[in-house]
């Protein structure tokens, strides 16, 4: 677990040495983009607790959530409609469904984990 | 690792790469983002999302500044309006100001003072003879009329005769032998002050034709003075004029 941690240590300490400035009409969609990759990387994590991690899934998810939010988001403002309240409240949806999900398989690993161990305990060695 | 007290191995570490990468890119992009938003919040003092109400306020406020310097415009052009009216008003005030003065001292309503002459007249000292013209050695009024008109006729501006000030509607009155003037009799001696141009006055006064000349030839006492600093005092009569109006100007 530790290299994705890596990564996001990186990704971060990278953010602070390199000041991009993002010009003031884009902020919006930055901010939306950023929202989905959460989503994603949320969504992957779960996934790979559940054993059913698909890497191709997973990228592609990543990618795809984060276009298609900052497009559904300048569909919006050409409309005159604010949709991109929609994209916030889907994405926060899932993020607090997927850390639910999460936290059960945790859970899970570390009480079967438990089980495990003291069914091991009282079988006594392996024959 | 040991949060996970892992039953099964989880999966290989070439998925574990593709998740740290892209967590890497999303730290990267979250940490950009949150600083811009900062850096927003900091410089305009409003969030991001206020952006556009900020816009909106700014094109508001400057088509009403529009409006506004609009406005100064036209209140400075009323402003200078006003006190273009306002300096003519104060000079035609100062004009009829001026026109006041002249005509209350034509009237006889201030005091006035100046240069100019003082005529004195006397009653002719020759002792009356029985038979004699008592004419021949009192004072006349018409005399006096004589003496005031040369003064008048010689640029006498203000003139009074024994303290009484004379206006455009004073006249001499005669009774008996003595005379009336602004309703109030005088009487010997006759002191005439006029303020005038007081070397004027006094040439038409002393000349051979003139009425000094003929009272003195007939034994008057005459003197003319001239002054540096006279005063006439202010006309103490009424004014009547319950028979003329005002005429309209002449086409």
């Amino acid at each position: 677990m530790w290299l994705p941690v890596a990564g996001l240590i990186l990704g971060i300490i990278l953010g602070f040495l390199f000041s991009v400035e993002i010009p003031l009409g884009v902020v919006k969609y930055t901010a939306i983009a950023i929202l989905a990759a959460l989503d994603t990387i949320l969504g992957g994590l779960r996934a790979q607790l559940e054993e059913r991690f698909d890497l191709s899934i997973f990228i592609t998810g990543f990618f795809a959530n984060t276009f298609f939010a900052a497009l559904l988001t300048a569909i919006g403002d050409l409309l005159g409609v604010d949709i991109y309240l929609g994209a916030v409240i889907a994405f926060s949806i899932r993020i607090f469904s997927n850390v639910g999900f999460i936290r059960r398989d945790l859970l899970e690993h570390y009480w079967r984990g438990l089980r495990q161990r003291g069914a091991a305990a009282t079988a006594g060695p392996r024959p | 690792m040991a949060l996970i007290a892992p039953v099964r191995p989880l999966r290989v570490s070439r998925l574990q790469a593709a998740l740290a990468v892209v967590l890497a890119v999303a730290g990267f992009l979250a940490v950009t983002q949150i600083r811009n938003e900062l850096l927003i919040r900091q410089q305009l003092r409003v969030p991001s999302q206020r952006l556009e109400e900020l816009g909106f306020m700014l094109r508001e406020m400057e088509r009403s500044r529009g409006a506004m310097e609009a406005q100064i415009e036209r209140m400075r052009g009323r402003l200078h309006a006003y006190e273009q009216a306002a300096a003519q008003g104060r000079a035609q005030l100062e004009a009829l100001g001026r026109q006041l003065e002249t005509f209350r001292a034509q009237a006889g309503h201030v005091p006035l003072t100046g240069p100019g002459v003082v005529v004195e007249l006397n009653d002719s000292p020759f002792p009356l003879r029985p038979g004699d013209d008592p004419n021949t050695v009192i004072l006349h009024y018409t005399d006096l009329q004589g003496v005031l008109n040369e003064l008048w006729a010689s640029g006498a501006e203000a003139v009074a005769v024994n303290g009484e000030r004379m206006i455009t509607t004073t006249g001499l009155n005669c009774v008996g032998t003595t005379i009336i003037c602004n309703a109030k009799r005088i009487a010997p001696p006759y002191h005439v002050t006029a303020i005038g141009d007081t070397d004027q006055m006094a040439r038409h006064l002393g000349r051979p034709d003139g009425v000094l000349a003929g009272l003195r030839s007939f034994g008057f006492p005459v003197k003319v003075t001239k002054a540096d600093r006279l005063t006439v005092p202010v006309y103490r009569g009424s004014y009547r004029f319950t028979h003329a109006k005002p005429a309209a100007p002449e086409p």
